[in-house]
């Protein structure tokens, strides 16, 4: 019993510290966003890598998930008559839930496991370390680009999913069931007010946040070579998508 | 010239020589003194620096590559001799009570040595004795458990980030596994550092680039990416890149590990030759026994954590310590037990 309490305090023990030496390594990352010198080549670098290289996949998931969300809201909504309310129903879904939920995730996926892998194979080659003999404070140079191009990106990807989530509603909505195109924009027009699309676009920059924290943190104290990595990598995208939804919760909660 | 050193000519890395070399090469008659005016006017003619004498003789096939290698030898051996090192004299990196430990495993126990000032140190010891965290410690990419790691006046672990950032900018490091870049380009690796830490003009990065790969035989290699390299010439790209920034001290770990023994010698001679053009402090980790001793001042044995001796290398090459012997005559007998 005692070597199963103690086992029990020895794994709390861990999860503090990890989480302490977290959030050290965000406050640390965070304060080197205000040193000099700004480094604008890489920031674009990581933009493009993490915002357009997810495009595609941004757009194809988009597409489905509005169009899945139509289909089950016409069936639903259809029980009760209503289904002249599709159009709001898939906006205020896409926009205060859907989209920022499911960018982050798709990001997640596709940028956030190779930024770990990235980072984690630069540390077990020595290539961290080399950056920190050269006097480069690899923080700034590594990990702080990719923060601040996660900040940019992820609400800008949102707001893209949340476009063509839309008009894959409209593509099952009108084209398919017959709905008028005017009762399924009109809806929405009446219905989204800027609340639900500051909800959205908070979401989206907190998990941003969460995504390149969570991601860049575990490449870059990867350990253990290649195991290390496969390990860092795993235990990356599923932090930071269970954090994406349990932000999720309490944004919603508070901003509801 | 025979067709021999014809090829040797055309397969082993040229590499610029000194001055003093070219007036050695005079002196042991391989060369006339007119040849070694006009060559001398010739470099001046192409803007070449003095010190590209040698390579511009081989070049012209006045004298063989390992003609103008044994002279530059020469020079590096009289001069290691008439400038040996007192012990404690000018020490630039210092150590006191080092002590490291991992997983419970002590790694360095009381580690007390000193690396003097302008000379070419080497440690050695056994694999996993703790050489290339004595060298980590040495940039303050590790910190002791225990002891004080000292550069210069400045304590490693007292000062701040900054204050270490411009300590570090003195040093160049070679890793053991070269830590080149993979997303870049063999230039763009070894041009990284400057780029990143001078305000040298892209013009400037680039000769030196292109002569630092030069010097390492990658001359043509520049726009290849590391994986595109075989482990060898991954090594060298990342000692041209360890040679580009002309630090005050320079560590290399295992720098001709993996190397074929033609390339293992011009690395060897490119390192005597930077050295007596630069006078850097230079502390190399080498297993290249007895090899070694050739081409350093002094020498550093590491054993069980400690140093087990410390002197000029010859003295360590005729050190009747039983450790030592054992370890440079790779006997499977000794006080070194492995099973």
């Amino acid at each position: 019993m005692s070597a199963f309490l103690q086992r029990i305090g020895q794994a709390s023990l861990i999860l503090i510290q990890e989480m302490g030496r977290m959030f050290l390594f965000l406050v640390s990352v965070l304060g080197t966003f205000f040193t000099l010198p700004i480094r604008g080549q890489n920031i674009l670098r990581q933009i493009h890598f993490i915002g357009i290289r997810s495009l595609f996949v941004i757009v194809l998931t988009a597409v489905f998930a509005g169009m899945v969300l139509a289909l089950q809201g016409y069936y639903t909504l259809s029980k009760f008559g209503s289904e002249a309310l599709l159009g709001q129903a898939v906006a205020l879904s896409m926009i205060r839930e859907l989209g920022p939920v499911l960018a982050g995730l798709m990001v997640t996926g596709r940028a956030g496991s190779a930024l770990t892998a990235e980072l984690g194979i630069m540390r077990i080659r020595e290539q961290i370390d080399a950056l920190e003999v050269m006097g480069i404070h690899p923080l700034k140079f590594l990990v702080s680009p990719r923060l601040q191009a996660g900040l940019i990106v992820l609400p800008l990807l949102t707001v893209i999913f949340d476009v063509i989530g839309i008009m894959g509603g409209y593509l099952v909505a009108v084209q398919l069931l017959g709905m008028s195109a005017g009762t399924y924009f009109g809806g929405i027009e009446t219905a989204v007010v800027m609340h639900d699309i500051y909800t959205g676009l908070i979401k989206a920059l907190s998990f941003g946040l969460i995504i390149t924290w969570v991601c860049t943190y575990k490449g870059y104290y990867t350990q253990r070579g290649a195991e290390g990595v496969s390990q860092a990598t795993t235990s990356a995208v599923v932090l930071s998508s269970v954090l994406v939804l349990v932000c999720d919760y309490f944004i919603t909660s508070i901003m509801l | 010239m025979s067709d021999m050193n014809k090829m040797a000519t055309q397969t082993i890395p040229l590499k610029p020589a000194p001055l003093p070399v070219g007036q050695r090469l005079l002196e042991n008659g391989l060369i006339t003194a007119k040849q070694l005016e006009e060559t001398l006017v010739e470099c001046k003619r192409n803007n070449q620096e003095a010190y590209l004498i040698g390579r511009t003789l081989v070049e012209k096939g006045l004298i063989t590559q390992s003609e103008l290698l044994n002279c530059l030898f020469q020079q590096f051996t009289q001069e290691r001799a008439a400038h040996q090192v007192e012990p404690g004299v000018a020490a630039k990196i210092r150590f006191k009570g080092v002590e490291k430990s991992f997983d419970g495993r002590k790694v360095l126990d009381g580690l007390d040595l000193e690396i003097p000032a302008h000379k070419i140190t080497a440690i050695i010891g056994i694999s996993g004795g703790g050489k290339s965290v004595t060298l980590k410690h040495m940039v303050g990419l590790m910190e002791p458990d225990k002891g004080e790691v000292w550069v210069d006046d400045n304590r490693l672990g007292t000062i701040s980030r900054q204050q270490l950032n411009t300590i570090r900018k003195r040093f160049s490091l070679l890793f053991q596994g070269g830590a080149l870049f993979d997303s870049l380009t063999v230039s763009d690796n070894v041009a990284f550092p400057l780029r990143e830490t001078t305000d040298l003009s892209e013009a400037e990065i680039q000769q030196r680039v292109e002569r630092s790969l030069k010097d390492v035989n990658l001359a043509g290699m520049e726009q290849k990416y590391p994986d595109e390299l075989s482990g060898g010439m991954q090594k060298r790209a990342a000692l041209a890149r360890a040679l580009v920034i002309r630090p005050d001290i320079i560590l290399l770990d295992e720098p001709t590990a993996g190397l074929d023994p033609i390339i293992e010698k011009a690395i060897h001679y490119l390192i005597c030759d930077t050295f007596m053009r630069t006078r850097y402090t230079m502390v190399i980790i080498s297993h290249a026994v007895p090899a070694v001793f050739d081409w350093c001042h002094h020498v550093i044995v590491l054993h069980q954590g400690k140093v087990r001796a410390a002197g000029p290398s010859m003295d360590i090459r005729n050190s009747r310590d039983p450790v030592i012997r054992q370890f440079i005559n790779g006997d499977l007998d000794g006080p070194i037990q492995f099973i």
